[in-house]
């Protein structure tokens, strides 16, 4: 049952089934909006039908006439509850005024102005169309070009810069090099904005239960760092928040932190006092949440002769839309684009813009686009000094034996492995073979393509940036021999509850069956930042780990006290514990559990009763993965499809907790990958109306567009306790260079495509023809 | 995203729901499989104030034999069309343009006369209709009509349906046994509406063409009719015919618009490929001839 290349411990390692999954294949998962509280009522928001203006007049004297409506909120109802929203990052207030409701000036369509409270959703829904809004039409600023010189979406600002870090110019030096090279490359990229399509949309019941009492069901990434939020956002610090949210159904980055929505409904839940639900349909959630992507970037690259790097420069923009989560140039983000290479001297410039359209949110793998414009240049050189892909890499990547090394950018690595990723897939892919078929299928008329990719991701960063901290674990064993967990974990999907009972019933020696992991609701476990930067599986793992083997020595203590036997000499395997070379004195764990918990008189002078343990792991600053893809793809001539013939992954995650989980991180980003190249897109007309608001326009990749993908695992442990690294995000993250890779490739013939995604038939088609086929009418 | 409020009624005969639409005065929306229904309604793009509910109607349901065709009862599930062993050997285009209507789910609840009467353009369905040339018996409390489907649609999701109208049957004249079928259509996905599509089918006596029905889907507001290839493919010899040139005239009759999914020129491009080519295939007939 292990994947080639894993060490198998007692569960570590192996594909168990997911404790998650009976509950949540037979509908009986618990998502917000399977809540129910008595007297609950419904909230509806009015959302504005413009990009940008003025509101004039908000009319809501038809709808408060509709029976079963019990309250019409606008921002100024609101305007005696301080809101200081803040993203992720909870410590810093976001630099935009971000009302909850808009407060006069329009930013985008879709903008929440009104709010309608009812017995039922269907009756606010009827309240919030007689709604009457009355405004002035300003042109808006859609993309980042109109940015650039458009009058500034947020008038208290002098321009359109959200952010940015270096300088327009590249610097003289910089340029000198450039200009020394043999030959540079210069990359292109335009990624158009995405949605991140959580199958769960956004989603609150928010209830005060007593003056100080504010309990909240939300769909999100952490119940614990929710509870942080709201206490700072809403400034109410008196108050006990308890926030649950038992299973949500997905997230990527979107439900990071609340957002406008969820916190209108939490100010009117403190006002009208009783409880509120807010389901987010799907139209509301393609006009009104926050999106992800829509970046812009030219990379330069200088080669020597032999294709070794000699320097680079990136120049990159960003459009944040109107109400960002952050303050945006995705600098952070652009720090880590060349620690796998060897890259002598690179400059670059990033910049965040604020245009009239929904603001910017995380999205799984924010390392795309920097190593998609990374990973195409170097193909070019490769075919510029007609070598393989792969050979490009063997003379830029940093190998085992370069390392330890520090890169430009001050990162130091010591143990990541894309170079052997690559080689790795290399055993098991004939090149030379694969160009053998290539070079006769064009002669057929059928162009095949093959694209390889090599990436290192940071993850689980902890200590660094708040609120990226340790994770914790508390285990117990019950009188009843059943160990139980509560951890600060919290999974939109990712199998917490499995991957960290493993952990547990390897360490302690207990049956998986037995152990159960408690998640989801900041009473249970303590702080953590959740799911974010492939994180968990890491931190917390080793939280759970080191808490298990804490556990385990207390049991080996009072196991010896009853047993008269040396602790060392004794192990436990099934929930029994044994004694070295004494079968006779085997005694199951619940008989010793019941012993710790009701019978004190025969434990250990001086121990206290009880048997369980509690561990924070604070993990180490970053952890790095690596990994190497490889695809094959046909592009047909006649259509300008791309069908996906093969694809191939080697990445290195350390100790593999549960292949099973590891490969499905890893498909589920490559599906997401797949569909930013070939499907997906959010656009907008020139007045900043969304072209797709549902999901016959919206184009997601299907299980029928996705292939079947070939896994192949590397292992080298990390320094991290238990030796994992993150996996969260990397298929998000190398599944795009990999596909533009294969497609360019494979339509050479015709010349060298530009990376404009998606790439549409109709674009690839026209590259195919050499003829512009977009217009026509 | 709930619809706005509605009344319902579910009428056990066709002309309880005649009445019903006579009555309403253009405010009912009949509802069948609701597959496109269901989610405008959610949307409140469609807010009729009575939905008649047609799937108790037996007599709207099935497949049957009529002189010279084969009557589908408007209200017959996808699914069961698809495992319909009449189908398959008579009219075996129908079944494979149905094959690609959405998914295996949405067949389930889908019904023939919905997509037909629903006139999207780029559905399979209507397109099929015109090709094969199949009738559509109407009827209302006035009386009942049979309008031919190259003259139902009008544009799209418009058809010659009067408010108080309900689509009672739709005939598929009979294509001789082993007639030859045209299918293709390109989609970004399987079970999309597709980017440009056609169907058809022919029959071949003595070497040469005799009878000729081809539509496209995708390629315009409303399913259309390739009368242009139709008639010069007409009487001539398969040896005879120049597949380029033939897709060439397809290609005229065809008004494509440019949306985010394709442009007017790809659909005009690969609709003129994709016609060649089943021509090509379908009659055998060798490249640059």
């Amino acid at each position: 049952m292990n994947a080639p290349g894993i060490p198998a411990g007692r569960f570590i390692g192996k594909r168990m089934p997911r404790k998650e999954d009976p509950r949540l294949l037979t509908g009986r998962g618990q998502f917000v909006d399977d809540i129910a509280l008595p007297g609950m009522l419904h909230c509806a928001f009015a959302r504005t039908p413009i990009a940008r203006g003025k509101i004039v007049s908000i009319d809501t004297s038809a709808a408060r006439e509709v029976p079963g409506v019990h309250m019409i909120y606008t921002a100024e109802d609101f305007a005696d509850q301080t809101v200081r929203m803040r993203g992720f990052f909870v410590e810093q207030e976001v630099p935009v005024r971000t009302p909850p409701l808009c407060e006069g000036r329009i930013a985008h369509v879709g903008e929440p102005f009104a709010m309608v409270v009812a017995d039922t959703r269907h009756i606010a829904e009827d309240a919030c169309s007689l709604i009457e809004l009355e405004y002035e039409e300003e042109d808006p600023v859609i993309t980042m070009a109109q940015a650039r010189t458009g009058a500034p979406v947020h008038p208290s600002m002098a321009d359109n810069m959200a952010g940015m870090t270096g300088v327009d110019e590249i610097g003289a030096e910089l340029q000198a090099k450039l200009d020394k090279s043999a030959f540079v490359i210069e990359e292109h990229v335009v990624h158009q904005r995405v949605a991140q399509s959580p199958m769960e949309t956004r989603g609150i019941v928010a209830t005060r239960d007593g003056p100080e009492e504010f309990t909240l069901y939300i769909t999100c990434q952490s119940p614990h760092l929710v509870a942080r939020w709201v206490t700072l956002t809403l400034d109410i610090p008196d108050m006990s928040i308890k926030v649950i949210a038992k299973d949500v159904g997905g997230s990527f980055g979107l439900k990071n932190n609340p957002w406008r929505e969820e916190t209108a409904v939490m100010i009117a839940a403190l006002k009208f006092g009783r409880p509120l639900k807010w389901i987010e349909d799907r139209y509301e959630y393609f006009i009104g949440a926050n999106q992800a992507r829509e970046q812009e970037m030219t990379l330069k690259l200088g080669f020597d002769t032999e294709g070794h790097m000699t320097c680079g420069h990136g120049d990159y923009d960003n459009n944040n839309g109107a109400f960002p989560h952050g303050p945006g140039d995705n600098l952070a983000v652009h720090l880590f684009m060349w620690p796998a290479y060897k890259m002598p001297d690179y400059g670059f410039v990033t910049r965040g813009c604020y245009t009239n359209t929904p603001g910017q949110a995380a999205y799984r793998g924010p390392w795309q686009m920097e190593s998609l414009i990374r990973e195409a240049a170097l193909d070019r050189a490769a075919r510029r000094l007609n070598i393989e892909p792969y050979e490009i890499r063997r003379r830029n990547l940093i190998t085992a034996a370069d390392q330890p090394a520090t890169t430009g950018m001050g990162i130091m690595v010591d143990d990541i492995t894309p170079h052997e990723c690559m080689e790795m897939l290399l055993e098991k892919f004939d090149v030379a073979a694969f160009r053998k078929e290539q070079a006769a299928a064009r002669k057929e008329g059928r162009y095949l393509g093959l694209g390889i990719a090599t990436y290192i991701e940071p993850t689980a960063v902890s200590g660094i940036m708040s609120s990226m901290t340790g994770e914790f674990a508390q285990v117990r064993i019950d009188p009843t021999g059943r160990v139980t967990a509560s951890l600060s974990t919290h999974s939109q999907g990712h199998g917490t509850a499995t991957t960290m009972a493993q952990v547990i019933a390897d360490r302690i020696g207990v049956r998986y069956e037995d152990v159960t992991v408690f998640e989801g609701d900041n009473s249970t476990g303590a702080f953590g930042p959740g799911a974010a930067g492939s994180r968990q599986g890491v931190i917390a793992g080793g939280a759970a780990f080191t808490a298990s083997d804490m556990l385990v020595e207390k049991v080996k203590a009072i196991a010896a006290h009853m047993l008269n036997a040396n602790a060392e000499s004794i192990t436990i395997d099934d929930g029994v514990i044994h004694v070295a070379g004494a079968p006779e004195m085997s005694m199951p764990l619940r008989e010793l559990a019941e012993v710790a918990h009701g019978h004190p008189a025969r434990l250990p002078e001086g121990m206290v009763s009880g048997l369980e343990a509690q561990y924070r792991y604070q993990g180490l600053p970053m952890v790095m993965t690596s990994a190497a893809h490889l695809c094959v793809v046909e592009v047909s001539a006649e259509t300008g499809f791309v069908e996906i013939k093969r694809w191939m992954s080697a990445e290195d995650c350390g100790t593999v907790i549960n292949p099973a989980v590891v490969e499905g991180q890893i498909a589920g980003g490559l599906a997401q990958g797949i569909g930013c190249v070939l499907l997906e897109e959010i656009a907008f007309d020139a007045r900043g109306n969304p072209t797709a608001a549902t999901y016959k326009d919206y184009l997601l990749p299907t299980i029928s567009d996705v292939p079947e993908f070939e896994f192949h695992h590397r292992n080298t442990p990390s320094k991290s306790t238990g030796g994992m690294r993150g996996v969260g995000e990397g298929g998000a993250i190398i599944g795009p260079p990999t596909l533009c890779n294969a497609i360019i490739d494979a339509l050479t013939p015709f010349g060298e495509l530009a990376i404009d995604l998606p790439f549409s038939p109709t674009k690839l088609l026209g590259f195919i023809e050499g003829r512009d086929l977009s217009g026509g009418h | 995203m709930k619809p706005a409020p509605f009344d319902y009624v579910a009428p056990q005969t066709i002309d309880e729901a005649l009445q019903i639409l006579a009555d309403a005065g253009g405010g009912a929306t009949i509802l069948a499989g609701g597959q496109t229904l269901m989610p405008l309604l959610n949307l409140r793009m469609s807010q009729p104030f009575i939905l008649v509910d047609i799937n108790r109607i037996a007599g709207l349901q099935g497949v049957s034999r009529v002189d010279g065709a084969t009557r589908v009862g408007p209200a017959t599930r996808q699914f069961q069309a698809l495992g319909d062993e009449r189908l398959a050997r008579d009219l075996p285009v129908f079944v494979e343009a149905l094959s690609h209507v959405g998914h295996h789910q949405t067949r389930n609840r889908g019904t023939i006369g919905g997509s037909v009467a629903l006139g999207e353009p780029a559905a399979e369905m209507p397109a099929t209709a015109v090709a094969l040339g199949a009738t559509i018996e109407i009827r209302s409390q006035r009386g009942t009509r049979r309008v031919p489907a190259r003259e139902f649609y009008v544009g799209p999701y418009l058809t010659v349906l009067e408010p108080d109208e309900l689509v009672v049957a739709i005939d598929y004249p009979d294509w001789p046994q082993g007639h030859v079928t045209l299918f293709r259509e390109v989609t970004q996905r399987p079970g999309d509406f597709a980017l440009v599509g056609l169907v058809g089918a022919l029959t071949v006596e003595g070497g040469r063409i005799a009878r000729a029905g081809i539509a496209w889907f995708g390629m315009g507001p409303t399913p259309i009719a390739a009368v242009q290839a139709e008639a010069a493919l007409v009487g001539k010899a398969l040896s005879e015919i120049d597949p380029e040139a033939i897709a060439g005239l397809a290609v005229a009759d065809t008004a494509p618009f440019t949306d985010h999914h394709a442009s007017t020129e790809y659909r005009r491009t690969v609709g003129r490929r994709i016609f060649a080519r089943q021509l090509r295939e379908k009659l055998d007939i060798r490249e640059a001839a």
